[in-house]
Formats: structure tokens, sequence, C-alpha cells
């Protein structure tokens, strides 16, 4: 698969993901206990042996950048191969952003053309799943396709939730033409949902993405590029049947996390063969993980790094936390060192990276289900965000759907009882 | 510090290591579950702020060779830092095996004299602990020492073992034996020295003899300025099973002065093949784990205690682990019971299999010097079929099928090894 080109959509920052993207792009929000989002894409294009990948960031790509590197921690080091970091760049205009994912392309297709791929795959950097693009990559050759998209099946009555197609039967259970698009329908929609991966052929893509940039759009390939091409170009729908997660909003990055934990885990992690970039965060310096004397951990991840004298039940925790004595840890997902001291009780919460719960402080408190007063469709199901390098102060009490502010200190917190649905800052 | 080079002897063959160091050097036998004994002696040069060091190999080195590379892990590289591995090389006579410690520095003194040094500090793989070695080098040159000895107090029934020194109030070593039968003293020698470049060069050039312990340091402290370097923190040679199980142990006590975190210690995350990364390990509903360590990529659906878990084991359910060292992958199937036993790489252990059963005063038949208080020690490799039964002080040697077993009890000292193939 030489001549293909990859390049991953990594700069989104989402405002539904609150305070976890407030200094990071989604595609590098940690996921399962040692990764990044953008771990799975990488990984998958690395078994695809698809090794040339350009990686389109904007919104603070300095955690992107450290991240991804050269690429060498998915092998794509070599004389053929490489990981290339595409940032927005002044070009003919004064202040070039990146307008939308189709633009993004478009003010790369310098680099895109130099390197003279046959095919371009586009993805997006924020799906857990695990895919073998040569199989969809064979499917749009045989097909002598113009674009195809992958597919995976939903009710009809999601259909407002993503970009959705009518496919017909042309081959069966594989895929078939095109025959509708329509993006985030409120009504009529169909039951095959876009996964947001696409193959061009360049001409193509070149030839579109010079149309698209002419004209006053919100330059989204969804939006405005797909149903433009239906009538006029060979656009296929590869189906596809396996897990898809998403990380859009709290809700569903919470759940596909829960998803690790499951006897039989809808993603499994080994045979799924992820790699991450060991350096990042110190993974490969950390001793292991030690469980102490009065340590009880159930259905739970743990990894290096962690140390635990306390409870964690249906945890995630990521490298470097330490659960004290008598703390308890339950349906939570902690990032990378987080300290949950003596006593502390932290309930169906997400905490970002360096933060500290004082002692006996219970984060997750009470059955009020208020939703958060700034995010009410955001955050509405218990679930509780703390920022990083929060330092909660002992014997406060957080309710749930809450949200505290990055870098908040002991002393930056008035009271020591929070009501559900209140947001710190 | 670039002043100071390292010469790493890690050759040792570990003989009362017995199986661990069966196919590697006792240097690169797992230890604290992802790391290796040499990382140890590694990360303390790293953390000593030296960068240029000499690792001489000579029994089984693969495993070593492979895990040290480049020296990546340990932030050798770069243009004037460097991990080289050393092994023996035909040079002048057909075979030059490294004969002694002594004989493998002599061996590469064109190593030595291809770089600047003041000093030459002569370290070996096989122990834990940590030391600052910068503060050595200090003390050395405090003293305007020729050769400096790393030493410490030890129990004066394990003097034997050892080179023991009698110092002056100014540390100088005024008297040296080597393995006595009946110590003067008990401040030992730890393997660690540090010559003056010009010093050992002509030292080497004047001795023929082949090792420093019984030959260059007996006639060096009549004519030359030999210190002792008192260190009383913790430090083990782990070359028993025994010794090697303690030591892993202590990493489950807080207050045995073993501390990886404290110490910084850095291996290599060896993936030899694998594809993906070690996942977050896994504890699931019904598993448990107290005191102990567990790497990543395990999967436990039973109860773990007191033990240490290399990456990749499997904890099958009602399992049960206690008081053990478990190597990379190694399967513990449903209901099957570990107890004290150190099992290498890639162990099968049947269901309902119980390890460490029964009285313990029965020591090794076969070693009784090696194995006698309770150890179970398992090869790489081996599987052991469902049901049995092994009793303490048991060896089963690498490579052990299913077929090679004498029937489903295992008595207490027993050694058992694969069946001769008939030709």
């Amino acid at each position: 698969m030489k001549n293909v080109l990859a390049l991953i959509l990594a700069g989104g920052r989402v405002d539904e993901l609150s305070v976890l993207t407030l200094t990071r792009p989604k595609s590098t929000v940690p996921f399962g206990g040692m990764y990044r989002v953008i771990d799975f894409p990488l990984s998958n294009l690395m078994h695809s042996e698809v090794e040339r990948v350009g990686v389109l960031g904007q919104y603070r790509s300095l955690s992107l950048f450290n991240h991804v590197g050269v690429g060498a921690w998915w092998d794509f080091v070599g004389r053929d191969r490489g990981a290339f970091m595409l940032t927005p760049s002044t070009g003919h205009a004064a202040s070039d952003w990146y307008k939308g994912t189709a633009d993004a392309v478009y003010q790369n297709l310098d680099f895109v053309q130099e390197q003279a791929p046959e095919i371009v795959l586009i993805l997006s950097g924020d799906h857990i799943y695990k895919m073998d693009y040569r199989r969809m990559l064979n499917y749009h050759l045989e097909k002598n396709a113009d674009l195809t998209i992958a597919f995976f099946p939903i009710e009809i009555e999601e259909s407002n939730r993503f970009g959705v197609a009518d496919i017909d039967d042309e081959d069966g259970n594989m895929g078939g033409t095109v025959i509708d698009y329509k993006e985030k329908p409120a009504e009529s929609g169909y039951p095959w949902a876009s996964l947001t991966i696409y193959l061009f052929k360049p001409a193509v893509l070149y030839d579109l993405l010079d149309e698209n940039a002419r004209k006053a759009s919100s330059h989204e390939f969804g939006r405005d590029i797909i149903s433009k091409m239906l009538g006029k170009y060979r656009v296929y729908g590869y189906k596809f049947y396996d897990y898809w997660g998403y990380t859009r909003t709290i809700d569903e990055y919470w759940q596909t996390n829960m998803h690790l934990l499951q006897e039989n885990p809808k993603i499994d992690l080994d045979s799924w063969q992820v790699r991450t970039n060991l350096d990042h965060d110190q993974l490969r310096d950390r001793p292991p993980m030690k469980a102490g004397e009065h340590a009880k951990i159930t259905t739970s991840l743990v990894y290096n790094g962690c140390e635990v004298e306390g409870e964690v039940l249906n945890s995630i925790l990521f490298p470097g936390v330490k659960i004290e004595k008598h703390a308890v840890v339950k349906d939570s997902i902690l990032f990378y060192d987080a300290v949950v001291k003596s006593g502390g009780v932290v309930d169906k919460t997400i905490t970002d990276v360096d933060v500290i719960i004082g002692e006996d402080s219970r984060i997750g408190h009470g059955d009020d289900l208020t939703a958060n007063q700034n995010h009410p469709n955001l955050l509405n199901t218990g679930i509780n965000l703390i920022g990083r390098d929060v330092h909660v102060p002992p014997k406060l009490s957080l309710g749930r759907n809450c949200i505290v502010y990055p870098s908040l200190k002991e002393a930056d917190f008035d009271e020591n009882r929070y009501e559900s649905g209140i947001t710190i800052s | 510090m670039n002043s100071t080079l390292v010469m790493l002897l890690a050759g040792g063959v570990g003989s009362r290591l017995d199986i661990l160091a069966y196919a590697r050097a006792k240097p690169a036998v797992p230890f604290g579950g992802v790391y290796r004994i040499i990382d140890f002696t590694l990360s303390n040069v790293m953390n000593s702020g030296m960068d240029n060091v000499g690792v001489l190999t000579q029994y089984k080195p693969l495993s070593l060779m492979q895990h040290i590379g480049t020296g990546e892990p340990w932030d050798f590289i770069g243009r004037t830092r460097g991990a080289k591995i050393l092994p023996p090389r035909t040079g002048e006579k057909e075979s030059d095996w490294y004969k002694g410690t002594a004989d493998a520095v002599r061996q590469n003194i064109d190593f030595i004299e291809n770089r600047d040094s003041e000093q030459i500090l002569i370290l070996s793989g096989d122990h834990i602990y940590r030391m600052d070695y910068s503060e050595l080098i200090k003390f050395h040159r405090t003293k305007r020492a020729d050769f400096t000895i790393g030493m410490m107090l030890v129990p004066w029934e394990e003097t034997v073992h050892f080179g023991v020194g009698i110092t002056n109030n100014d540390n100088r070593i005024v008297e040296w034996e080597e393995k006595p039968e009946k110590a003067h003293n008990n401040l030992a020698s730890m393997g660690i020295y540090v010559f003056n470049t010009e010093y050992l060069l002509e030292t080497l050039r004047i001795h023929q003899e082949h090792d420093f312990g019984k030959n260059i340091i007996p006639a060096a402290i009549e004519l030359d300025r030999v210190y002792a370097y008192p260190f009383d923190g913790y430090w083990r040679d782990v070359g028993t099973i025994n010794a090697y199980w303690s030591a892993n142990m202590d990493l489950l006590d807080s207050k045995s002065g073993l501390d990886l975190k404290a110490w910084h210690v850095r291996t290599r995350i060896s993936e030899e093949g694998r594809l993906g990364d070690r996942s977050p390990t896994l504890v699931s509903p019904k598993g448990s784990v107290i005191n102990s360590i567990i790497s990543p990529g395990c999967r436990i659906m039973g109860y773990v205690e007191n033990s240490i878990l290399s990456p990749g084991v499997f904890v099958g359910p009602g399992a049960r682990i206690v008081d053990s060292v478990v190597m990379h992958d190694s399967q513990i199937m449903a209901s099957a019971e570990i107890i004290k036993s150190i099992l290498d790489k890639n162990v099968i252990v049947g269901e309902n299999t119980v390890l460490g059963d029964g009285r313990v005063d029965i020591p090794n038949r076969e070693k009784p010097h090696h194995l006698s208080e309770g150890l179970v020690v398992v090869g790489k490799g081996v599987e052991i079929p469902t049901n049995c039964r092994v009793g303490k002080n048991c060896i089963l040697q690498p490579g052990l099928t299913p077929e090679d077993y004498p029937g489903k009890e295992i008595s207490p000292g027993e050694t058992v090894r694969p069946r001769q193939v008939e030709e």
C-alpha cells in the first residue's frame, strides 16, 4: 500500500468535551488508561501498512506534536515512510486558519501533491475503532470509485446525529453506490452513518477542493462536498460492522471508556495491538503498579506508576495515579498523576491530569441529577468534570453534573459544599 | 563527569541462580516485574551523570545485548555519549575468553585508550542497589587515591563470599583477605572500583594476573593509595535463588529501603516482536490484588497477594498466587494455586494444579545448598498439567511438556527435567 497518503484531521476542539479540551485538541484526549484518542487511527494505519501520514493540527497542537513526533512509535520512520505535522501557515491571505475539514486539506494541497499519492485516505482523529483500511482500499480500487466513504448501520431515528446515506445493494454486505447523503437530517434519515473515513482519487479531490475554496460555505466534507458529488462522480459506501466508539460528548467519552471494563470487552486492546508514544508522560519510565496491603481493586484498568492503597471499583486509572488509604474511586476515569487523599471519595467523575482530591472530600455526592447550569444538554447524566491541576480542599462535597475549571487551588473554593449542576471557575 | 569512563562487567554465569540463568546472563535475569537486574546499575550510571559505558559480556549475551541496545533508555545516546557492548574477541592469541575481571578489562585496553578519561569506574551488573557514583568519584579525588573500592559492612557469616578489607582512620585499606574462611573484619567489597586511568593502565601492564580481588588489590595496598568508600544503603547480591526471591519481596515492604520510584530505575520495555504495546492491566469483577506489584498487560480474574507479576500474566478465575514471582506471559489457569514460587517466562500452570505444596524441610535433592527454604522454581516455557501437586524445593527444568511428568504428584525436593529424546 505504498501509494496511499493518509491525512488525519486532528485539529478539532469541540466544546462538547468542555474542560478536557481546554488545553489540547480532541485527538490527544487521554483514553483507556494509557492511550490518546489518536493512537487508534495511527495504529490502524500501521497495521494496514499505510505508512505515510500527514497530521493536520490546529487547536493547541503542542500535545499533538509531542505525541506524534516523527511517528517513530508507529514505525513510520524510513525512506518511504513518515509522519508529517501540518499546521496552518500564513498563506495567500494574512490569516489562514483552517475554516473546515475540506479547507484544512485544501491548505495543505501542496504537501499532498508533492507526495504524489494514488489514493488519499482522510481520517478524523477522534474515534475508537479497529479497522484494516486495506479492505476498504481494495474495494475503492475494485469499484474504480472517485470517493469511497465508510459507513456503519444505525437506527434511522438516530440520523440527526450523523451524516447519513442511502446505499444500494450492489455488493451486499460489502457496500454499494451512495444514492443519497444528508448531513444530520432532522427527519427522513437513512440507516447508514458516515464514519468520516474518505478515500479519494487525488485528481478528483484537487478539483473539488479548488471549487469549494472559491465559494462561501462551511468548507466541510460532509456538509458541502459529498452531496454535490452524487450523480456526477462514482461515490461508493463501504460498510463496516465492527465496534465503533465515539468520544464526541462527555457521555460518549465516558461510555466508550467503560466498554473497556466488560468481561469480554468490546474494545480488545490486546488483539487490536494499539500502540502509543511511551515517552509521552514518561509512560515507560514509571515503575509497575503497586497495590498496598489494604488495596481493593475490582473491574478496573491500572497501569505503571499507579499506587493503590484504597478501593478502586469500575474505574480507569492512568499512569501515576495514587489512591491513598480509605479512599474510594468508583465509576471514574482519573488521568495521569491524580491523587485521591485518604478518605476521599470520587464517584462517576473524570479528573484531568495532576488533580488532587483532598482528605475526606466527596466528589460525586448524592442522588440529585440537576443538569449543569451552563451546559444542561452536555452534562445531565451525573458525570462530574474536574479540570487539570485542580487541588480540591479537604472535606469538600460536590454534587453531580458539576464542572471545575483548571488550576483552581484549595483557596479558590469558597464553599465546602456545592450542589449538583454547579460550575466552579 | 565526562572524565569518568564506566566499564560494566556483565558476563557473569550466575550458576547459583540455577535455571533462571540457564539461557541468559545473570544481569539479564528479570527482576521487579518489568526490569532486569542490570537496570539498577545502568540507571545508577545515568543518575550519576555519567554517559560513557563499555559493557563487557561473555556468557549467553544475546538477551543482554538486545536489552542494552544502543543504551537509549538510559540516555546514553549522542555524539559524546554511548553504551558499547564489548564481547571477547580473538586477539593475538587464538582464544581470548575473559579469564577474570582484570583480564576482561585488560583485553579492552584499546577501548579505554581511545577515550579521554581521568578515571575508570568498574562495576558489575548483578547487584540491586542505588548509589550516586559521583559522590564516590569525589571521595576518590579528595583522598588523592590511586584506587578506591566501594565497600559495606555485611553479616559476619557472609564474609566468606567477599573480598574483605581492614582500613585505617582515613579509610585507607591496609589489609585484604579474599573470600576468607575466617575473616578479621566484615567490611566487604561490593565489586565497585575507581581507578585513575593512568594508574589502571600501568597496573594492568605490570601485573599479568586475571582477577582484581584475588591478585590486583592485595598487591596494590602494599605500594599504592587504595581507599575504601563506605556505603550503608540497600545493596543485595541476588546471586542465589533465595536472595533473588527475598529482594523481589523487598519491593513489597515499604521499610526495606528498596524503592523503584525514588531510585528512578529505567529499563527498556522489551517488546520482542509484539505489534502492539502492552495494554493496561485489567482486574476483573472477581479478581483481587493485595500488596503486590503488577506490570501492564495482565488479566487478573483470581487472587494475587504478596507477589510480583511481570507483563502479560494471566490469572484465571479462582486461581491464587501468593508470595511468588511470576514472569512475562505466564498463564495460571482456573483454580490453580501458586505458593512461594518463581515462574520464569511463558509458564503454563494447568487448572487445579498446586505449586509449593506440603512440607518445607526437604531440600532439593540435587542442589540442597541452593534450594532449601521452600521455594519452587519453574523454568522458561514449562507446561504443568492439570490437577498436579508440586512440593516445595522442587525445580522444574525449562521446556518441560505435560508428557515429561512422572505423575500427578511431584514430591518435595525433586527436580524434573525433559525426558531424553530417544534416537
